[in-house]
Order: structure tokens, then sequence, then C-alpha cells
């Protein structure tokens, strides 16, 4: 009897040991070449979550420029901080951005790791592991370019002591560089349709040219930028607009994007990091920056007084003027609605000294849908990289490396645009007889060009080194601060190793 | 042959003609008094004719007719004389009576034993046994002896149900209604008789066999048998801290909920109001013992140990005990950190009779409290004087042609006409009302308590509501003297229509947020209802009517089940074993339904349908041998127990959108995605206790419990937890004796160690319904996400992830507790004062270490146990009973004292932040948990005034470039280097107090006069915080919105005597922040409940319906009635948002309700 009892225990004893029978365990995933698929695709869909592209990456791109001012109070908080550089290291847009990077990072550390394991498809694992390289270097460079010296970790964490202290920016361009070379001789040029959306050559290239000039590197830039160039994929010679219709999404121009799919009408993930395939896939753009929506961020006086106008004494006035935003009085829904002062909350701006209501344009889905829904969840893709960029990050290795003609050249290619066609540098009032005067050039080009594509930002941080502006163009910056952000607090409350590597956990002057 | 039945062995007396006539004197002039179950033997119907038989011959006759035996002396009763009877059909009593009463014969009837007697004959027992020719005899071989006697009050009122045992014996039985009892006991056996609410009374049985017994009452019954886990325990013998609550406190109030009963019923058991009708309050014993996890009580409901006492009637309750302490609750080992609360049902009584109660109640409940929001004119001002300051255009709907403008086509109303007053239209009152009736009842062999019973608690805003049925049955039957068995069934169903909101938006942010000049509906639009249009308005709070009535179509149903069957097994009077069985099925289904709309703010094209459902089986197994023996001076009970928990947990969601709003389900429907689950847990346990009781003065007890659980990693499956307690009865020495106004007094002390119960506390893992029951175990999230490369969505995702780490050496949280004791009573227990000290520390706190965000888990921690917390305090309870004359009156108060600290949390500098949201502060977080500190504290800046000038801001600390007059003045107290920099920045955020009160107390008072009863029950909380968020809505200025009066207040170059800073849009100071401005002293008493009853006195009753109701009692009763706070939200009682380090932050929670209402019990 005793004997039966204690058997009888033993046994249940036994039955103590159960694992998971809903989820594989992370002890044997990531082993195959579907499964490493599937984790790279989880680096994407991160990246186009609310965390990031979907929503507060192009508000703190947005924001830390001078493309965009308030559209009125009913900007939230953090988003006004940031805008006034009154940005504090808990605020919830930047920790957010911060956190979506690093889950970037994560995942592309994971593919890495893992991909060596894997032998059932080795074509696909190496690709696989050039898209992860690629996600890693950009989220490196977003986060070096935003918060300059920060922690780098190239392996997925497996315990909750392997804190990583602040490298040095130099040691984090460093990586970048490499991962963006490797992902350029890893990735193909282009994919059949279905992997469409999916980083190409181009984009490494693309990105590499972007990243060595903020570095400073225009040499090299140029190097990597030709190599997009020559490969001859890609072109400029379509309707400026098709670079924000949803009709005209993967278009020759476009390098790389964010696939935004809105298989749920009028609605938004708003958990934040993507996840959950049920969700939404759209991106919330144009509930905040919609005319007939929150109009939270309108563009800047500064950005709209740019363009040449005839008004002020251009030759012509500039076409991309009207396809980058909205007034008062211009048709939508198709050419059914008219905007009025009445359909548009908040602030009014200044263009050329009348005062009147102007909204963004770029990437509205409103050009075919009417008032009420599809204020979130648009399905537009957000363009990162498309080749005009490319063609102005020429001139600009051009006019850096003391080729003025070729310089030129670019811009002018840029300027003869379907549609576009303004008359060619040198203008009355954009003379490119030196190399200030080109640089001048460039810059107002960008602006005209790629005004609110979250290119802005970067730019300034760049020019502002070389002592391009006269006046800063951010009212509130103080040097030795502004130029980063803040470190995030809870980075520094639960990152014991932050200031290890000898770099101060906070950065100067918060 | 003591356990020969009394009544066998008075059959045996008479027959073998022993004893001429036991002639009892309590027998005497009791010729109609039949026990309750006599009076059904002597209304059966008998036919009989008898022609001049023998008295003898003729009782042959009628036992074998009536299957009942006669017993009586033939040397007292005239045996052979000779009689005749006719009788039709008639009820065997009035046979008897004809027969009898002629003879000068009395009758008692006895179970199916009829004795009879001579009247007059006053022949005792002690006459009997004095006489020494026979006590040889009897000795021998009667060693048993019938006793008999009535039980009364001190004022000589009958006690019906009075339990009376033979002390040391199975031998027991239960006073009748008119508090009579017989039982047979040896001389020199001690009968004891207890009753709830009467202090326990003991005899030693000498010659005597008639006793009269008067039992005093007593508030604190210090002699009750108290439930303690895995078997009982007199009160007097009790070493660790239990608090009993009676079936009348329990039932008292009328809410939905135990839980909600318990509210200031217990010193040391906290219970917070947490939201709508059918959501459970925050229950917490002795404090928070968990920062990661909630701290809950383990929930013992008749020996099944289950999570929740959800859908349970708390009219079915017989009694609950609250283990508060280490000792007394560590025989519940894991789950017992949080302190255990024991739940017995109430069984029948073995008194024969049928038991019948009605109890019901309707009332009617309404919020107690509104708050001051702008009208329409107000709001005009404050945009104005909002927006206008940060140079932001009126909004198109302000401009006056727009605002003339009918509000929609077809009616004349403008909105400058309209004025909605939003809490009127969200608030309304509603319905509360219960029923329950039982039917219980039993006899020596079976007895049964089954119930029935239904509430609905409709709310106080629109669109929630709750109701429940239930159904209950409770037996247990002796199937002989060594076998019985019992079994526990209750069967409930429930339906909530919930609060759905996603988000910190409550409905009650969106009353304060929405504008006076929109109506609430809207008859041109699809659906009914009118939200604001950002675009218009310039601000997008949502409808709050339309959003919990049109779009809030979400229910939860829940079926539950819970049962359990158990054996006894009595092989000797001190060993007794015990298996239990039992089962609990819960099922819940819980289905949304989001129709397409538009209300020009908003609009959905498709439907929405969101169906989750579980379900959740738990079995349970226990063994138990108990081994209780009292030798000479030493008492002493041994139990050991094997018991066996597992549960089995499916779950499922179901998400589709429909193109109609006709269909509720997913025929047909698109983006349909589907997920399920299963999960798994077992726990094993072996459990030993040992209490021993010397000379009735010295108490140990001691117990060790080893549990296995399946949650944790290989090799770290088992720990035990140990406890030990000691108790001294001082008021029995002899030198208490001389202390006569001392008449109880017990010093008790205990240790033990505990563990945070584990099942069901780990967060659901993505997709899943259910806790994750290997927390472990690091897994991939297959699937987990999508991209739509090519804008195509692969149906079921294409992306798989992870964010968690595998930690093997996961194990309890383990809490070690002292507990000291005392207990006194003085003036013959008039008076009772019962104290606890106690001092809890946790270790191996199980923290989601925040990794870092360069972790990339994406905001997820990681689990592990670090940290420690320490939770000291002080439970006092006092009481004062008079309970003799008309007038009846008792006050029992409890005041409890609790200070909480964290010891440390994984790193030194460590901190946990909860709490942040955009629309509340910024989104910075509000609480903190850091070591050092009381767990999340309050965290924010401290505010010193509002800057009078410009001036004042440039010779002050840097704030913003924007900072003005007007702003905000917050006060510099660090900076990077510890110490003010002149600038202020997130280093000068600081803790601004806790949620967690200096004391909770209440105050209970019962009154009786006459037939008249009233109780009154205070209960409150002292100096704790409240963040009161919501005033961050209702006077925050950030952003355009409705708001509270307050902002007109708004400091302006005129206006510099206020605390409300500046109006201006965009908040560029972040006046907002987190801050002292937001927090409140949350301090609060409240009269939680008047009552005052009238019952209808017994004999009046049963002349007006002839027996057919025993009793009447009409009461009516008011909670809420009055509540004395300074905060300014709408109610003081603040819960936490999804249980989380957010405790006691008002985001906007629906508030307690006031009620009144009126009810009746009745008896049949």
């Amino acid at each position: 009897m005793v004997l039966f009892a204690v058997l009888g225990i033993i046994a249940c004893e036994k039955s103590l040991n159960k694992t998971n029978p809903s989820y594989p365990g992370l002890d044997s995933y990531f082993r195959n070449s579907s499964e490493l698929l599937k984790g790279t695709n989880a680096i994407y869909s991160i990246f186009h979550s609310g965390s990031l592209i979907g929503r507060e990456w192009f508000f703190i791109h947005d924001l830390r420029s001078d493309d965009v001012t308030s559209g009125g109070g009913q900007l939230e908080v953090p988003r006004a901080q940031i805008l006034n550089g009154a940005t504090t290291p808990d605020n919830s847009v930047m920790n957010s951005v911060w956190n979506g990077l690093y889950t970037v990072i994560h995942r592309a550390n994971t593919v890495i790791s893992y991909a060596p394991g894997v032998t059932d498809n080795t074509a696909l694992r190496d690709r696989n592991m050039g898209e992860a390289k690629f996600f890693r270097a950009w989220a490196y460079f977003e986060l070096v370019s935003m918060w300059g010296p920060v922690p780098m970790y190239l392996q997925p964490v497996t315990a909750s002591n392997q804190f990583q202290p602040r490298a040095a920016e130099t040691a984090i361009y460093d990586q970048i560089v490499k991962d963006l070379q490797d992902a350029a001789g890893a990735l193909p040029t282009a994919y059949g349709d279905e992997d469409r959306g999916r980083v190409t050559r181009g984009a490494a290239n693309a990105m590499l040219g972007r990243v060595l000039m903020q570095k400073g590197d225009y040499a090299g830039a140029k190097t990597a930028l030709l190599a997009v160039k020559n490969s001859g994929l890609y072109t400029i010679n379509i309707p400026y607009q098709n670079n924000y219709l949803e009709e005209t999404e993967f278009n020759p121009e476009s390098i790389f994007e964010a696939v935004f799919f809105e298989n749920i009408p009028n609605s938004f993930n708003w958990g934040g990091q993507g996840d959950d395939p049920s969700q939404s896939q759209g991106t919330v753009r144009n509930q905040e920056y919609s005319p007939i929506a929150w109009r939270n961020l309108i563009p800047s006086n500064r950005f709209l007084n740019e363009f040449e106008n005839t008004a002020t004494g251009a030759a012509k006035t500039d076409p991309r003027f009207g396809m980058a935003v909205y007034q008062t009085g211009d048709t939508y829904n198709n050419g059914n609605s008219v905007l009025t002062d009445d359909d548009q909350n908040g602030n009014s701006s200044v263009l050329n000294g009348a005062t009147k209501k102007i909204s963004w344009r770029k990437f509205m889905i409103i050009y075919k849908h009417g008032k009420g829904g599809d204020r979130a969840g648009g399905g537009n893709n957000q363009r990162i990289i498309r080749y005009a960029e490319v063609l102005l990050m020429l001139a600009e290795c051009e006019n850096e490396l003391n080729n003025p003609t070729a310089a030129v050249d670019y811009l002018n290619q840029v300027r003869d645009r379907p549609g576009v066609a303004m008359p060619h540098y040198p203008t009355a009032q954009y003379p490119t007889g030196t190399k200030d005067q080109i640089t001048k050039a460039i810059m107002h080009e960008k602006t005209a060009e790629l005004g609110d594509e979250e290119i802005r930002n970067r730019d300034i941080l760049r020019w502002r080194k070389k002592g391009y502006f006269t006046t800063d163009p951010l009212p509130y910056f103080r040097a030795g601060r502004d130029e980063l952000l803040p470190i995030p607090q809870q980075e520094i409350d639960n990152n014991p190793q932050l200031a290890a590597g000898g770099i101060a956990k906070q950065n100067p002057g918060y | 042959m003591k356990k020969v039945l009394v009544n066998q062995l008075i059959y045996r007396f008479m027959r073998i003609g022993l004893l001429p006539l036991l002639l009892i004197t309590g027998f005497t002039g009791i010729m109609y008094a039949r026990p309750a179950h006599g009076q059904e033997v002597l209304n059966q119907k008998i036919n009989l004719i008898a022609d001049n038989k023998e008295v003898k011959t003729v009782l042959n006759e009628l036992s074998r007719l009536a299957d009942i035996k006669f017993v009586y002396s033939s040397q007292r009763i005239p045996a052979r004389q000779k009689i005749s009877v006719i009788a039709h059909n008639k009820p065997l009593g009035e046979v008897l009576d004809n027969i009898l009463q002629p003879l000068n014969i009395l009758y008692y009837v006895s179970g199916k034993q009829i004795v009879l007697m001579r009247k007059g004959e006053d022949f005792s027992i002690s006459a009997f046994l004095n006489n020494d020719q026979h006590k040889m005899l009897v000795a021998d071989e009667l060693p048993m002896k019938t006793i008999s006697g009535k039980v009364t009050t001190d004022a000589g009122e009958p006690l019906a149900g009075v339990s009376v045992l033979v002390r040391g014996t199975n031998r027991g039985t239960v006073t009748d209604e008119k508090g009579s009892f017989t039982i047979a006991a040896d001389a020199g056996e001690t009968l004891e008789f207890s009753m709830v609410g009467y202090k326990v009374f003991s005899i030693k049985i000498g010659n005597e066999s008639v006793v009269s017994v008067k039992l005093q009452s007593e508030t604190i019954n210090m002699n009750e048998v108290v439930i303690v886990g895995y078997g009982t325990q007199r009160r007097s013998s009790l070493t660790g801290a239990i608090s009993s609550i009676n079936n009348k406190a329990i039932t008292e109030l009328p809410v939905a909920s135990v839980e909600q009963a318990l509210q200031g019923r217990v010193a040391g058991l906290t219970v917070t109001n947490n939201g709508e009708p059918g959501t459970s309050p925050i229950v917490r014993i002795r404090g928070v013992s968990s920062i990661n996890f909630a701290s809950d009580p383990l929930y013992v409901i008749d020996g099944f140990p289950t999570g929740n006492l959800s859908n349970f009637d708390s009219r079915d309750i017989e009694s609950v005990e609250v283990l508060k302490d280490a000792s007394a609750a560590a025989i519940y080992g894991s789950r017992a950190t949080n302190g255990v609360i024991l739940i017995t049902t109430k069984k029948g009584k073995r008194n024969g009779k049928l038991q019948v109660q009605l109890d019901s109640y309707v009332g009617t409940q309404s919020p107690w409290k509104k708050i001051d929001l702008l009208n329409t004119e107000q709001y005009l001002r404050y945009e104005r004087a909002l927006n206008g300051a940060a140079g932001i255009d009126m909004p198109p709907r302000l401009q006056p042609n727009n605002f003339n403008k009918p509000i929609y086509d077809g009616t004349s109303q403008t909105y400058a006409q309209t004025n909605t007053d939003w809490q009127d239209a969200y608030f309304k009152s509603g319905v509360l009302t219960q029923h329950n009736l039982s039917v219980s009842g039993g006899n020596d062999l079976s007895r049964f308590y089954s119930s029935a019973g239904y509430f609905k608690q409709d709310g106080i805003s629109k669109g929630v509501y709750y109701e429940r049925g239930n159904f209950r049955i409770n037996s247990e039957h002796r199937i002989s003297k060594v076998f019985s068995f019992g079994e526990n069934l209750f069967l409930s169903y429930s339906k909530q229509r919930y609060d759905n909101t996603s988000g910190n938006r409550t409905r009650l942010v969106n009353v304060i947020r929405n504008l006076p000049y929109l109506p609430v509906y809207d008859p041109t639009t699809m659906g009914g209802y009118r939200n604001a249009e950002n675009s218009v308005d310039g601000a997008d709070p949502t409808n709050p009517i339309e959003d919990a009535v049109l779009l809030g179509g979400a229910y939860r149903k829940t079926l539950k089940v819970l049962g359990t069957a158990y054996a006894e097994i009595n092989f000797t009077p001190w060993l007794k074993f015990r298996s239990t069985f039992g089962t609990d099925y819960v099922n819940q289904v819980q289905h949304q339904f989001a129709p397409i709309f538009n209300d020009k703010g908003r609009s959905a094209a498709l439907a929405t349908i969101n169906d989750v459902r579980t379900s959740l089986t738990t079995l349970l197994y226990t063994e138990q041998l108990t081994f209780d023996k009292t030798f000479r001076d030493h008492h002493l009970t041994v139990t050991g127990v094997y018991e066996q928990q597992g549960a089995r947990g499916y779950g499922e969601q179901l998400i589709g959108n429909q193109a109609t709003n006709d269909i509720e389900t997913l025929i047909g429907a698109t983006n349909v995605s589907a997920f399920s689950t299963s999960t798994e847990n077992l726990l094993i346990s072996y459990v030993g206790r040992l209490n021993y009781e010397y000379a009735g003065k010295y108490l140990l007890s001691a117990a060790i419990r080893r549990d296995g659980l399946s949650l944790w990693a290989p090799g770290n499956k088992f720990a035990n937890f140990p406890s030990a307690s000691v108790g001294w009865r001082v008021d029995q020495e002899s030198f208490m004796r001389n202390a006569k106004y001392i008449s109880e007094l017990k010093i008790r002390a205990g240790y033990g160690e505990t563990g945070l119960n584990g099942i069901g506390i780990f967060g659901k893992l993505p997709n899943s319904q259910l806790a994750n029951d290997y927390p472990w175990q690091a897994v991939v999230s297959q699937n987990g996400a999508i991209y739509p490369f090519n804008n195509s969505m692969p149906s079921g995702g294409n992306a798989s992830f992870y964010n968690t780490i595998s930690n093997l050496g996961l194990e309890w949280e383990k809490t070690k507790q002292l507990n000291i004791g005392v207990d006194l009573g003085l003036l013959n227990n008039s008076i009772t004062i019962s104290a606890d000290y106690y001092r809890r520390k946790t270790d191996n706190l199980m923290l989601s270490v925040p990794t870092p965000g360069s972790f990339g888990f994406n905001g997820s921690g990681v689990l592990a146990n670090v940290g420690s917390m320490q939770n000291s305090g002080l439970d006092v309870q006092l009481g004062y009973n008079k309970r003799t004359g008309d007038f009846k009156w008792d006050v029992t108060g409890n005041i409890s004292f609790i200070k909480n600290k964290v010891l440390n949390l994984n790193t030194p500098n460590a901190s946990i932040d909860q709490g942040g949201d955009q629309d509340f502060g910024g989104g910075a977080p509000l609480t903190r948990t850091a070591a050092g500190e009381v767990i999340q504290s309050f965290y924010g800046y401290v505010v010193d005034g509002i800057f009078q000038s410009d001036a004042e801001v440039a010779s002050s600390p840097f704030q913003t470039a924007k900072t003005k007059a007007g702003d905000l003045k917050f006060r510099d107290i660090s900076g990077p280097n510890g110490k003010p920099d002149g600038v202020i920045t997130a280093d000068d955020r600081t803790f601004l107090g806790n949620y967690l009160p200096n004391f909770s107390y209440s105050l209970n008072f019962g009154a009786n006069y006459k037939n008249f009863d009233a109780s009154v029950f205070f209960q409150g909380v002292q100096g704790n915080k409240i963040f009161n968020a919501t005033r961050i809505i209702s006077e925050g200025m950030a952003r355009l919105f409705g708001s509270g009066t307050a902002v007109l207040n708004a400091w302006t170059p005129s206006n510099t005597n206020t605390d409300v800073p500046r109006a201006i849009s965009g908040d560029p100071n972040q006046n907002v922040r987190p801050s002292t401005r937001w927090i409140e002293n949350g301090s609060y008493l409240r009269l939680k409940n008047i009552m005052i009853g009238y019952t209808v006195p017994a004999n009046v009753l049963r002349s007006l319906t002839k027996g057919a109701v025993s009793s009447f009692r009409l009461y009516v009763s008011s909670q809420n009635l009055l509540t004395f706070t300074h905060y300014k939200g709408w109610d003081p009682e603040i819960g936490s948002k999804n249980t989380t380090l957010t405790n006691g932050i008002d985001y906007g929670q629906y508030p307690a309700a006031r009620s009144v209402q009126f009810g009746l019990q009745v008896g049949f």
C-alpha cells in the first residue's frame, strides 16, 4: 500500500515537468531558413510600427527640423517639447523611437547570430543576413545622428546583465559602414513582385552614401551614391506627385520605402510595437497631418517661402509647391471637394505676406478620399530614400569635393524632372558662381524637392557643423546641447553600464 | 456500549424493568411538547379499530401500523387495562391523545420512539442512581444515561440550534426550537454547548439527568469554533492572526461580491472599489507584498483553493475567516503570502425541520457627486483665453457665422443655443436588486442546504451593468458511524456589460472633455449620435454616451461550476480520514460588437466583431488524516495532507469585420483572424501540522508545507514553507483568578514563511487569452507579426520574434512574517480588544527587471527574482456589547496601520516607473518604485507657486525658454551631480507621497430595541494621497477641450491670487507635468451603510399567517449616504489601472454609488 502510494506520488511529481504547448521555445527556433526568413520579416514589421515609421519616426524627424510648425493647440505635450527644444529625458515620443530602433537592432542581431547555423538554403540565409545588416545599420544611423554615442549591441541579449556602455560615435559609424557594405554585397538589386518592399543593394548603397556624407566622408559617399546611379535601375523621370500617391508605390524613383497596407479601414495599431498580425497595418500620418484631420504639424513659413515664386521675383513658380501643400481653395477627394478655412483647424500660415491656412499634402490620402473616415490607417507607403535625394546628395558631394560643374549639373537634373521643369541654375535668385552659392542652391533645392520627407533635420546637423547657417534654423538652438536629444531616462535608470565606456551617461545640457 | 443510541437504551431500561420509570422533570408539563421531527411521526394517519383490548395490545398494534416503538414501564402505566378505540384516518397524535389522556399518561416522541410516563410522576434519575442497590447494575450494564434539558438566553428565551457535544466524543445534538435537547452521556463526561454569537458553556455531568443552561451572548466569540486551513480550531486555542466575519456582516450590504462585503470588516484587510458593476475590487491583506504581481489573497471555498470569487453569492456564506499572518496562512504554503480568505458555505441544520428563507431587496443607486464643468458661454471665454494667448485662431465652429448655424439639418437649435451637461447625460440612476431563496434542513442522517439567487446591478452611468444567477446544493450524509459523505455544488451564470474603453481616455475623461455646445444625439447621423470634429471643433473628445451605448457593445458571460465531494472515515473518535475531490470549471465568453456608424467626427465603414472564449478547469484532490486526542491535560492534534491541484486552460480569440450591422457573428466576415492557446499547471503539496495544548493554557502550533509547482524550471520546482506559533492563555492561570474584570487574556506569537501564489499571475503571451504558465521559458512569437510585402497580407502573419530571456532560476517570492498578538476580554467579555503587530519581509521579489531600451525588447522586462520589500503594521479590533435589557447594542471598531518600504531592487539605483500617459501629464511616469521608498510612490516636481512676473522667471532656475509670468514655479531640488544646478530638469523630480493610508478604520454600531434593529457602519482611510489625474484633464489646459470651471480662475495679470497657472495653448512650461499640483489628500470617512429593520413579533406573525410564516423582517438601508472628504474628484475610493503600479491614480474611475434599498427577509 505504502509502496504504491509512494510510487504514485513520484509519478505525479514527474508530471510537474511541463513546457509550453502553444509556442515554440527559443531553444529550438530560428534553426532553418524559413524560420530565419520570419525572423527577418519581423525586422520589417517593427520598422514600420507606430514607434517608428508608422508614427513617431516622422514626428521626431519633422519636429527636429524647420520644415514644420505647430498646427495649433492640439499638438500633444511631448511633441511640443521636441518642437520647442524643451525635450526632457522622459519624453515619450523620443523614448518610443529609441525603443523601436533598438528593437530593430535586436531582431537584426537575432538573424545575424542565428544565420550561420542555418544551412538548408544558404542563398536565402545570406540575403536575410544582408537585410538584417541593412536594418541594423539604418537603426544605428538613426540613433547616432539623434543621440550621438549610444550603446552598441551586435549580439542578441541572452542574459539580463549583458548591458553595453555608450560607444564612441566613430566606432558606431565604422560599424554602420561595415554593415552597409556587407549588405550591399549580399543583397540583390531587385526582387520578384511578391517581395516588393525588401531592401536592395541600391538601398544599401544609397544609405551608405547618406551615412558617409553625414560623417563628412564626401568621397566615400560619392562612390556609394554613384553605385546607385550607375546601376541604371532608378530614374526621376516620373511625375513628382507619384512619390506620394498610393497607386504609384514601388515606382522607379523609389529606392526604399516602408510598406503600409490598409487592411482595416480607418484604423491604426495604437499598440505601437506593430506586432500582432490581426492589427491594422496602416500609418497614422494622415490623421496627424491631413488638412481635414488634426493638422498637428503644418508647413512652417520658412518652408512655404523657400519656394521660388513669380510673386517674389522668380522666373517661374515652383510646381512642387502645389504638390507639397494644400491651401484653402484647393480641391481634394478626386476633385469632388474644395478645401475651406472651416475644414482646417488651428493655425494659419503667412505666405508671401498673406495669411492663409496651408497644410501638408505629401502622403495625404485625401487626394482620393472625402471627409470622415480614412483619417487613421492610410496605406500609403512611406518613401524612405528616393532617387532625387541620391542626385542631390551627389550634388553636395561634388560641391564639397570642389567639382562645381558636376554639382550644378546634378541639381539641374532634379529641376528637369517632368512636370517640374524649373529653370536651370544659376538663376537670378540662386547664382552658382562660388562654392557657397552652390551650397545655398543645394540647400534650397533640397527643401523644394524633399521638404517634409524627414531629411531636413539631419541636413541641419551636417550644415550647422560646417557653419552654413547665418542664423540657426531652430530658434531654441543652444550650441553644445541641442545638437542631440537627451538619452532616455529609462535607459539611464536601467543600464548600469551606460557610462562604463568613459562617456557620460547623459548628453551635455540635459 | 457507549455507542448505543440513547433511545434504545431507554427502551432497554424499560424492557428489562430495572427502572420503574424514567421520569424526567424536564418532561413534566410538556405533554404536547413534541420535537419538530416528532410532529411528522404524530401526523401520520392511522386506521385502527380495537374493541376492549389491553392497552399493551393496542400499543403493539399501533407500533406495527405506524412503524414506531413505545417505551414504557408496565409497572408504571396500566398496560393491562382494557380500552376501545375507533380511528378512521386520524393522525397518530390524536389517536394517542384519545387513548392516553384518560389514563393520565404523558407521552414524548423521540425519533421513532414514543416514551410513555405517568402524569405527576416525579421519580428522578438521580433518586434512582442514589439507590446503591441499583447503582452497580447501572454501572455495569448501563454506562450511559440520558441527559435532557433546555438552553436559553440570559433573558430566558429558548435558543434553537445550539450545538450540544459530549467533549472528546462524536456524540452531539442540536437544540430544537424550544431550546430542548436530549443526549446520552456518562456521569463524569462534560457537555459543551456552543453557538455562534454566544459563549461556550460546559458542564460536567454528575448525578443529574436534566440540565438548564443559559448561554451568554458575546460579540467577539472567543470560544467559537473557527475554520482554519484543513480543519477547525477553537478560537480560544488560536495562536495565529485570524479574523472571522459572520453571515450577518457579509449580507448586510447590497453588493455584488463577497469582497465588497468585506470592506472595513477586518483590521488589516483593505478593499478598494475598482470600477463598474461586476469588476472585482482590489483586496489586500496587510498591504502589498509584491511589486510585479497583484497581491490578491488566496480564496478557499469549502476547502477548494481558488483565485477569485467571481460569481459567488454572498448569501450562501455561513462564515468567512481571514488568515492574516504567516503562522495561520502558511498551511497554504506557496500561495499564502497575501493572506488566505476561507469561505464556508451554509449547511442545513440537523433539527429535523425544513427551513425556507427568502431574502430580497430592491433599491436604487446614483452618483453622489458632480464636478463643475464649463457651460457653453464659459467654454467660449475659456477658448479665447487659451488659444488667444498662444495666437491660435478660434476653431472654425466657434466663429459666429458657424456657431449660429443649426446643430443639424432639420432643427432650428443652434450651437450657440445648445448647452449640454455631459455629466447629466452620462450618469443615471440604476436599479440594484437581489433575491435569494434557500431551503435547508436535515436530521441525524442527512442534511442539506440549497439555494437559488439572482442579482442585478445597473450602472450609475450608461452602458454598464452586471447580473448573476446562481444555484447551490450542499448536502451531507452519515452513512454509518464510521463513514460519512458530503458534497457542495455551486453553479452560476453572470453577464457583465463592461466598459471596453481602451487606453486612458476613459468615458469620464470624455465627459469632462466634451464640448457643451454639441448635442449628444443627432438624428441625421448613422447611429444617431454626434461627435466633435477635430478639424472644425479644434478638439477631439469622443462622445461618452455614444461610446457607452452604441460602441460599448461588450459583454462578458461567465459560467462557473464549483463542486466538491468528500468522504470521511472516522476510524476512532480521535482518528479521522477525509478524502476530497473537487472541480472548478469556469467558462467565459466575451463578445464585442462595434457597429458601422458615422457620427460626423468618427466613422467605421465595417462592423467589428471580437470574440474571446476561455475555459479553465481546475481539479483538486485532497487526502487528509487528522489525529485529535486529549490525554489528561494534553490536547494534541496532528494533521497530514497530500494535495494535488491542477488546471487546464484553453482560450481562443476570433476577430473579423462585417459589412452589415445586422449580423453579429463571423459568418461571411472579412479580415478574420483567430488564435487559440492552451496551458496546464500542477501544484503538488505535502502538509503536516501539529497543534498542542497543555492544560488549556499553553498553546503550540507548527506546520510545514512542501509545494511542488509545474511553473518553475526543472530543479526549482519544490520549496518548503514552515511556520510555528505559540500562545499563552494568561486568564487560565491561577494567579488571574482574582482579576475579576479580566475575562480573557491571551498572548500569541507566530513566525512563518509563505510564497506568492504563482498560478495565473504571469502575463499573457501575445495572442493568448490565458496567463502564462511557463514563465521561465523564452518563447518565440511565431508569426506574431506581419509585414505586407507587395501590399499583400499573408494570412496568419509572416514574422517571428522574441523579446524575453529564459530564466531557469525563477522561483517563488518568499515572505517571512512575524506576528505578535494579544486578545483581551474585560467585564465578562463585554469589552474585547484584539491587537496584532506584524512585520513581513518579502524576498526574492520577482520583478520584470525593466530592460533598458537598448536590449531591444521593446519595453518588456525580464523576470528575475531580485529585490525585497517590507511591510509592518498594527491591526487593532475593539468591541463593546450590551446584551441585556430591551435595548441591546454593540459597537465594534477596527483600525489598521501599515508601513511599506521597498528594500532593494535589481540594482541600487533601479527604478520602476509607471502610470505615464500623454494625456495625463505629458507622458512622464506618475509613480516610481525605488529602494528606500514606499512602493509606487507618486513621483514628480514640487510646485512653489506661480511666477508673478517675467522678472521672477528670469531670476529663478531656468525652466524652459518659453516660461512666462503665470507659469508654475518648480523647485530646483537636484541636478546631474545631485545638487541644485539652476536648471529644472528631470533630476528635480522627487517622491511626492503615496497611496497607502497612515491608517484605515471602521466603526460599526448595531442596536436592537424590542422588534427594531439598526446598524450604522462607518469606514474610512486617513493620510493617503491621490494622484488626481482627472484634474489634469479638467484644469490642465494643455490643449483645447471641455474643462472644469477651475480654468476660469487661471492666472492673468489681473487675477494673480490663484493656484491655477495661466491659460496658454501648448503649455510651453509644461504646467501639466506630474507635480504636487495634482496630489491631493485622499482621506475620507464614509457612512458606508445605515440600516433600520423591523421584525414582526412571532406571535403576531403566527396568528396572521396561521403559522405559514415563521419570521418576517423588513428593512431599509442606504450605502454611501455621507462621505466626508476634501478630495476634489468624483469619488475618493480609487483603485488601479490593470492592477499595475498605479493604485491611487484617478484616471477618471467609475465612482462608487450612493444607494437606497428596501428589503425583506421571510422565513417559512
